[in-house]
């Protein structure tokens, strides 16, 4: 365990960081943040003891780090510091077992046995064993940092300090360094306290953060209070953005860029439509904020193109996603940038309304297939092979829209549509009830993300009115279509 | 225990240096057989009577003339080798021996004085001179750190030399002051110390020196684990348990006691502390485990050879031996310089 408590102390007699309690377990991953000059470095100084608190104490279970004598201390405390520059041609291996220095008893102070095995597993751990008679000087960055962190395992430290541990190294060696770290940390229950200038990084492996501004440790606790937004964007003085990590459950953090003016741009007339027998592809002069179960661009993305491809009824393929790629790449449009999906319904039979509705621009594209319309609260599920009947709801709108502002406009969409279905009396053949979709469906919300930023496009709201309205209209009159009826 | 490089590295200097003692004992302008001399040394270090009729007068040119001198000069190497090691390890650079950071100056100053104005100090006696030279070449040091201490709070290494630099170049003129307040006699006498030399010293001056090459010799031999982590940096090294400050003082200690007694007994002699430890780096690597003891044992040889080829090359006359270590050690560190860029360049 360690515990800083009341830490004040700089240079001279000049006070740098003021009133530091940090407490955190044995075995724990503590990460300091903050941006440069905060005073993270001069707490690190605190704690290595290359400087003397003015007042407060370091204690590391329980017993003071800065009564310790200098021997007694690199026996529980290791440090890897920013930048360390090894002078003559020291080997790797000869530069680890420097770190054995406190361990070395009798008149002789020669190597242990003991002393050797750790040199070993450290080398092991760290992946150096293969360069262990190499001088230190020839090593790249990534290289020499992790013959320092092994020179820091074999003082098999209870407490592991470092300073911008992966400060000048690449993503693969950064993770590198950091994988070796938990590893080591996890396995042998080691502390570590590290000064960490990548917010994200630190999201990522520590399991407690600090945030230093001006001398103050102004935050501490797990990574979640990274997610505290407006906190960051006062410290780092950049307007900051955190999102969940898309894969683990740590947050991460966005910077946005300055405000570059775009020209507004008119979405029922700056964009692009072709309609062919093959495909319905509308693009527009920069991508819109999309959320969509397409084929191809699926979640929330920046899309520029959408593409609506007609397949043919017996259309069968192991991989769907590819297909509507190559599709995409033939009309020119790159990937990343496009939603792609697909029906076989004739595109001719589409349903295009373009309206201003509550003073909000809107574009909405319907194709409906209805022959594999089922009811959602049929019990039985029926594990059909794909059948390329299905509707298509693609929904374009003038919103500033966050990520809840597009749940919200898709729920509004689903609840039209399923309303338009029962409206024009389809049912689910099988379970003899109204359908309230296809099983296939998919839907796009679109939004240009100009004017005030919302949240809200429910049906509380005229966006959810508008999106409500017209999907419904839109919707009844594709059903029609293809049910060979007037629209 | 060790690699049989190292084995090899011990057997060879110290065959080396076997080897030109026995080289400088036999070599002068009266021959005296190798058994000779062998015998003469062994009689008169243990009363065994080796071999008969050996004729008194090569008693005392052996005993009395070339053993003195010859261990004299061995003394004087090892010191300002390992001298160097240890200044070189614990400043991080190569460029820093006894002359460069200016503790010879130092020292020389303060045997000057003592030559010039013939004092002693009660209780020391004959060991006023080195006694002086020594603390002359510590203050000599102390005064170095104290001006880079004010220039830069880093402690560059680099402000080192230069200040070094600087501090001899003032003692220098210092000493050029004293030369020309003096007579003629004194003048030259005081020149031709300065060249440095280990002639006609005698018995006396190896009884001097020896006390203090094997105190401070200890002193550093004990210290290769903290000149080891030095090389990490003071902070570093302090990171793996070494007491940096106490470290620093034995070493700064050590090394001038080494150097101010070097130049006590025989003057300035430069570049051994230089390029010894470099070439035996070359060849052991760099831990001071091994490269202060063979530096000690090469830098012994070396001076020993200097000093045979200085006494032998215009005989009947004698250059300085100063003279041939700068002529022989100058060239071979610009090759060191040279060869250690190259090599470096393949590395990278």
């Amino acid at each position: 365990m360690i515990e800083i408590d009341r830490v004040n102390g700089g240079y001279q007699d000049v006070p740098v960081v003021h009133d530091i309690d940090v407490k955190t377990e044995a075995g724990t991953f503590f990460g300091l943040l903050g941006p440069n000059g905060s005073g993270k470095t001069t707490l690190f100084k605190l704690m290595s003891g290359a400087l003397a608190p003015m007042s407060g104490d370091v204690r590391l279970s329980g017993t003071s780090l800065l009564h310790m004598t200098q021997l007694q201390r690199a026996r529980r405390v290791a440090v890897l510091a920013q930048e360390t520059h090894v002078s003559f041609d020291f080997t790797v291996e000869e530069i680890v077992r420097l770190g054995r220095y406190a361990f070395q008893k009798g008149v002789l102070k020669r190597m242990s046995r003991e002393d050797q095995a750790a040199v070993e597993e450290a080398l092991e751990v760290t992946s150096t064993t293969s360069y262990r008679d190499r001088p230190f000087y020839q090593l790249s960055g990534g290289e020499k940092q992790r013959v320092l962190l092994a020179k820091a395992f074999v003082q098999e430290p209870e407490l592991l300090l470092l300073d911008e541990p992966t400060n000048h190294l690449d993503i693969r060696h950064t993770f590198d360094i950091l994988d070796v770290l938990k590893r080591w940390q996890q396995e042998k229950g080691l502390t570590i306290f590290a000064i960490l200038h990548d917010v994200n990084i630190a999201a990522l492996y520590c399991d407690q953060v600090g945030l230093m501004h001006e001398g103050r440790l102004v935050e501490q606790g797990t990574v979640d209070i990274l997610q505290r937004r407006e906190r960051l964007s006062s410290i780092y003085g950049v307007e900051a953005w955190t999102q969940p990590h898309p894969a683990v459950a740590r947050p991460q953090l966005l910077m946005n860029p300055p405000d570059i003016k775009e020209r507004s741009m008119s979405l029922l007339e700056d964009h692009q439509l072709t309609c062919t027998d093959e495909v319905i592809h509308l693009t527009f002069p920069r991508p819109l904020r999309t959320v969509s179960n397409g084929v191809a661009g699926e979640g929330v993305q920046w899309i520029r193109h959408f593409a609506n491809f007609h397949v043919d009824h017996y259309y069968n393929s192991m991989s769907p996603k590819e297909d509507v790629e190559t599709w995409l790449e033939a009309l020119g449009c790159r990937k990343e940038q496009s939603l792609g999906m697909m029906t076989a319904v004739q595109l001719s039979q589409a349903e295009i309304c373009m309206e201003t509705l509550f003073g909000i621009d809107f574009l909405v594209i319907v194709t409906a297939g209805t022959g594999n319309a089922v009811d959602i609260t049929n019990r039985q599920p029926e594990l059909e092979p794909w059948h390329a009947g299905t509707i298509n709801t693609l929904v374009f709108c003038d919103l500033h829209l966050s990520d809840g502002g597009l749940m919200n406009a898709s729920m509004s969409a689903v609840e039209a549509k399923v309303r338009a279905l029962q409206d024009e009396g389809i049912m689910d053949h099988a379970a003899g009830t109204p359908a309230t979709s296809t099983s296939t469906d998919s839907l796009v919300i679109a939004a240009t993300q100009q004017g005030e930023r919302t949240a809200y496009a429910g049906s509380g709201t005229a966006a959810g009115k508008g999106i409500g309205r017209l999907v419904y209209e839109t919707t009844r009159k594709a059903v029609r279509r293809y049910n060979g009826g007037k629209p | 225990m060790f690699s049989n490089k190292i084995v090899l590295c011990y057997a060879g200097s110290l065959l080396l240096l076997a080897g030109v003692i026995t080289f400088g004992l036999f070599y002068s302008s009266v021959v005296i057989p190798v058994p000779h001399i062998v015998h003469i040394v062994v009689e008169r270090l243990t009363g065994v009577q080796l071999l008969e009729e050996v004729p008194s007068s090569e008693y005392a040119i052996i005993w009395d003339i070339r053993l003195p001198r010859v261990l004299l000069a061995a003394g004087v190497g090892a010191s300002l080798a390992i001298a160097g090691a240890a200044f070189q390890g614990l400043l991080r650079n190569p460029l820093a021996d006894p002359y460069t950071i200016g503790v010879s100056s130092g020292a020389s100053l303060g045997a000057v004085a003592v030559i010039f104005f013939q004092f002693t100090i009660v209780g020391l006696g004959a060991f006023t001179l080195p006694f002086i030279s020594i603390v002359s070449g510590f203050l000599t040091l102390m005064l170095v750190f104290g001006l880079v201490r004010l220039s830069s709070r880093s402690m560059a290494v680099e402000t080192i030399i230069l200040a070094g630099i600087i501090l001899s170049a003032f003692i220098g003129s210092i000493i050029s002051l004293i030369i020309s307040l003096g007579s003629q006699e004194e003048m030259t006498q005081i020149i031709y110390w300065l060249y440095g030399s280990v002639a006609m010293r005698g018995w006396s001056y190896v009884g001097l020196l020896a006390p203090f090459v094997f105190a401070g010799g200890l002193l550093l031999l004990t210290q290769y684990r903290e000149l080891n982590a030095m090389a990490l940096g003071e902070e570093a090294a302090g990171h793996v348990g070494v007491h940096v400050q106490r470290g620093k003082i034995v070493i700064l200690g050590g090394a001038s006691m080494l150097t101010g007694a070097a130049v006590a007994v025989s003057g300035t002699i430069g570049f051994v502390g230089l390029v010894i430890p470099h070439m035996v780096r070359l060849v052991t690597g760099p831990d001071h485990q091994h490269v202060l003891p063979i530096s000690m044992i090469t830098g012994a040889a070396f001076l020993v050879a200097a000093d045979i080829i200085a006494r032998t090359i215009i005989a009947p006359s004698e250059l300085p031996i100063g003279v041939i270590t700068a002529l022989i050690g100058a060239p071979l560190f610009a090759v060191l310089l040279i060869r250690n860029r190259i090599g470096k360049g393949k590395a990278a």
